[in-house]
């Protein structure tokens, strides 16, 4: 039986499974890192997109439209391959951080400025009437009662963030993609690799996916 | 040195790139439009079997990055290397669109599927003629933006060496190595992908204020 | 353009001969001789072959003409001829060292002859034929890095290609040179070029005909070779009657002279 799955191919997978284990972890700690950056820079941006000062705005709006438009893979492949030549060499952990982090804050911002604009508008004149400034108004006003609303879509943000650290297996990256895309065309025993990978990063996704489902429907009891 | 750059036949392979890419693009709106919507109604259905169906494929696809569908479609399967991106591509935005379906069909009232049914109109037509319809101006939005994404992630087949856009890129990097050539390179190929997702994420917008006011 | 072409001809072609084939039912005894997999590609009309697109000299496409060239082309074209009876009957499709395992395995292509190198695992998956062509591992690498050998490259980062014997090979010369390397790889031969460009990897150390194509003015290929590699046409695992006509071809044209003239023709040693 020498089929993609053939039972020898199975038993090397099992005989080196630290080279997925060692992946995932990597993935694991990619993501979580890329998800902290991601959920900053959105808070940040999206705030900056609702408020009356022009620049902060153009600025956000600036950063949203360019990362949102253009693909993830690029802007990884500019870190990569474009950056050195202007001296500035990341090492490629960092690289999957900043990249997916930066390319998802633009996602998170635009959850976050939706979220806002939620609120009505006279929530935030009754709290500038109180004497609150543009920040306290934000802090303790509109972002405790806007988390119900982006909770749910940021959950959502958070698998993709998870499944685009895959992006680190085209720039050689050691994450669980580059892991199983490695080993497998070593051996060419891709099919139980492969099966393998998918299993891992479901364990990865699923939870959050069910965070976010059950975050969705709180919302909608609640609304 | 730009003029290097700028040469026709360079240009001529970018462009061929990027008509790979269009191709597998839009292919995969299609047929994910079709296959999502289907995945959609079934996943929203009361059939509780269908119903499940469809959930196991959807939940246990969208928890995967694509970039594994593209592999393995590519490497385990005999299609061509645009066909297997486009089918790769489309195994897993089906999945995405059916969500998007499934919340759109979702916000459309119990009152509405009532209403229907006492005017004496049967399931299906309720659900072609009443329910849809809403529920497809609803999730216009969504749906764009998945669209917009779908251009992008374009550029993972590059991972199982199809030559789209970003892939010819690089391979043209490769010959003209000096930094103002490989940041002209990067600038003009953001450039291609930048303009067609903007003026796409704002018809969008457009369409959404005209159907509000 | 042409191979569409092609491809049309042969499958109208190879209607008729079905058609004639079942309204006549004569030509079916001749036919029945052959193993079923040989019979798949004659009924077809063409046989499908992964080569290089990227190997001067071995398998390039001219950017100019769009034609794909070169010595394990020509090889492709003899064993076309061997099972077809037209050297032209071939239909040529760009591979590389990723995915030429898979696209044989799932039926795309009959045959790889893409500066694949035999070795005893790859054995285990798909039929190798006798060695056409040996080749050891270059070392390519940037003039300004001063590196002259591969003792320099101690402490450094080897870009190679995934899927690729160049990985085992050089970390085999290293212990016994006593020297630390490390590996990254790549799917695509441009990335593992433009990493080195970028100062990301110190080489770029594939097949030595391979690096040939990559050589450039601020580049410079090392003087030394490793683990000499020898090149096979390999076929599915599964389809040894084709593996068995594979080799009895490269055995013809090895002993017929006909593999040397090619290889002169192509300025091979």
């Amino acid at each position: 039986m020498t089929g993609p799955f053939a039972w020898f191919k199975w038993e090397a997978l099992f005989a080196e499974w630290t080279v997925f284990g060692e992946g995932a972890l990597m993935t694991l700690a990619a993501s979580m890192l890329a998800l902290a950056l991601s959920l900053a820079l959105g808070v940040m941006f999206g705030v900056m997109s609702t408020s009356h000062w022009k620049i902060a705005k153009a600025i956000s709006r600036i950063y949203v439209e360019f990362i949102q438009n253009t693909p993830l893979v690029i802007q990884i492949f500019f870190y990569y391959h474009g950056l050195p030549h202007l001296g500035l060499s990341l090492p490629v952990f960092s690289i999957g951080v900043l990249g997916v982090g930066v390319y998802h804050g633009a996602y998170i911002s635009e959850v976050v400025r939706a979220g806002i604009q939620s609120i009505p508008k006279g929530q935030r004149e009754a709290a500038y009437s109180q004497g609150l400034n543009y920040v306290e108004t934000m802090k303790y006003i509109i972002l405790p009662q806007a988390k119900r609303i982006v909770l749910p879509p940021l959950a959502n943000q958070a698998v993709s963030l998870v499944k685009n650290t895959s992006v680190l297996a085209m720039i050689a990256g050691g994450d669980l993609m580059y892991r199983a895309d490695s080993w497998s065309s070593q051996n060419l025993y891709y099919g139980p690799a492969y099966v393998t990978t998918g299993i891992l990063y479901l364990m990865l996704c699923l939870p959050l996916a069910s965070l976010a489902r059950n975050l969705e429907k709180k919302a909608e009891v609640h609304a | 040195m730009i003029k290097d750059l700028f040469k026709a036949e360079n240009l001529m392979f970018l462009m061929q790139g990027l008509a790979v890419t269009l191709t597998i693009a839009v292919a995969t709106i299609l047929l994910s439009i079709m296959i999502g919507t289907i995945l959609g109604i079934a996943r929203h259905s009361r059939n509780k079997a269908l119903s499940r169906m469809s959930g196991v494929y959807i939940e246990s696809v969208r928890n995967v990055p694509m970039l594994l569908f593209i592999l393995a479609v590519r490497f385990m399967t005999p299609l061509n290397a645009v066909v297997s991106g486009i089918v790769a591509m489309t195994i897993f935005t089906s999945a995405v669109i059916a969500e998007i379906v499934r919340a759109g069909l979702n916000s459309i009232g119990q009152g509405q599927w009532e209403a229907a049914k006492s005017q004496g109109l049967n399931h299906v037509t309720t659900l072609v003629h009443i329910v849809l319809p809403q529920a497809l101006r609803n999730i216009t939005p969504a749906l764009v933006s998945q669209f917009i994404t779908v251009v992008k992630d374009t550029s993972f087949v590059w991972a199982v060496g199809t030559e789209e856009l970003t892939g010819r890129a690089i391979i043209l990097m490769g010959k003209h190595n000096n930094p103002v050539q490989v940041f002209t390179l990067f600038g003009l190929v953001a450039a291609i992908y930048f303009i067609p997702n903007y003026v796409l994420s704002h018809m969008a917008h457009w369409r959404q204020r005209k159907i509000l006011h | 353009m042409k191979g569409k072409f092609t491809i049309l001809a042969a499958a109208l072609l190879s209607t008729i001969v079905v058609l004639s084939g079942c309204s006549g039912g004569q030509k079916a005894p001749a036919a029945a001789k052959l193993a079923p997999e040989i019979q798949a590609i004659k009924d077809r009309g063409v046989l499908k072959v992964g080569t290089k697109v990227d190997v001067p000299k071995f398998g390039y496409k001219d950017p100019k003409s769009g034609k794909i060239e070169g010595f394990e082309v020509d090889i492709a074209k003899a064993i076309a001829k061997k099972i077809l009876g037209d050297e032209n009957k071939v239909d040529l499709q760009g591979v590389t060292a990723k995915t030429r395992g898979p696209l044989l395995d799932n039926g795309e292509i009959d045959i790889v002859a893409a500066t694949f190198t035999i070795t005893d695992e790859r054995k285990k998956s798909y039929n190798f034929s006798d060695p056409y062509f040996t080749d050891g591992i270059g070392l390519l690498v940037k003039k300004e890095s001063g590196i002259k050998s591969l003792k320099d490259l101690n402490g450094k980062k080897i870009g190679v290609a995934q899927s690729a014997t160049t990985k085992k090979a050089i970390q085999e010369e290293a212990d016994k040179q006593g020297i630390k390397l490390s590996f990254l790889e790549f799917g695509t031969y441009p990335e593992i070029k433009s990493a080195l460009d970028a100062g990301r990897v110190d080489c770029f150390s594939v097949d030595t005909a391979i690096l040939y194509g990559y050589l450039d003015d601020k580049t410079e290929l090392l003087l030394d070779r490793f683990s000499p590699q020898t090149y096979g046409i390999a076929s599915k695992k599964s389809n040894e009657a084709l593996a068995k006509l594979i080799n009895d071809t490269i055995n013809e044209l090895k002993s017929n002279g006909e593999i040397d003239k090619l290889k002169s023709k192509w300025g091979l040693k």
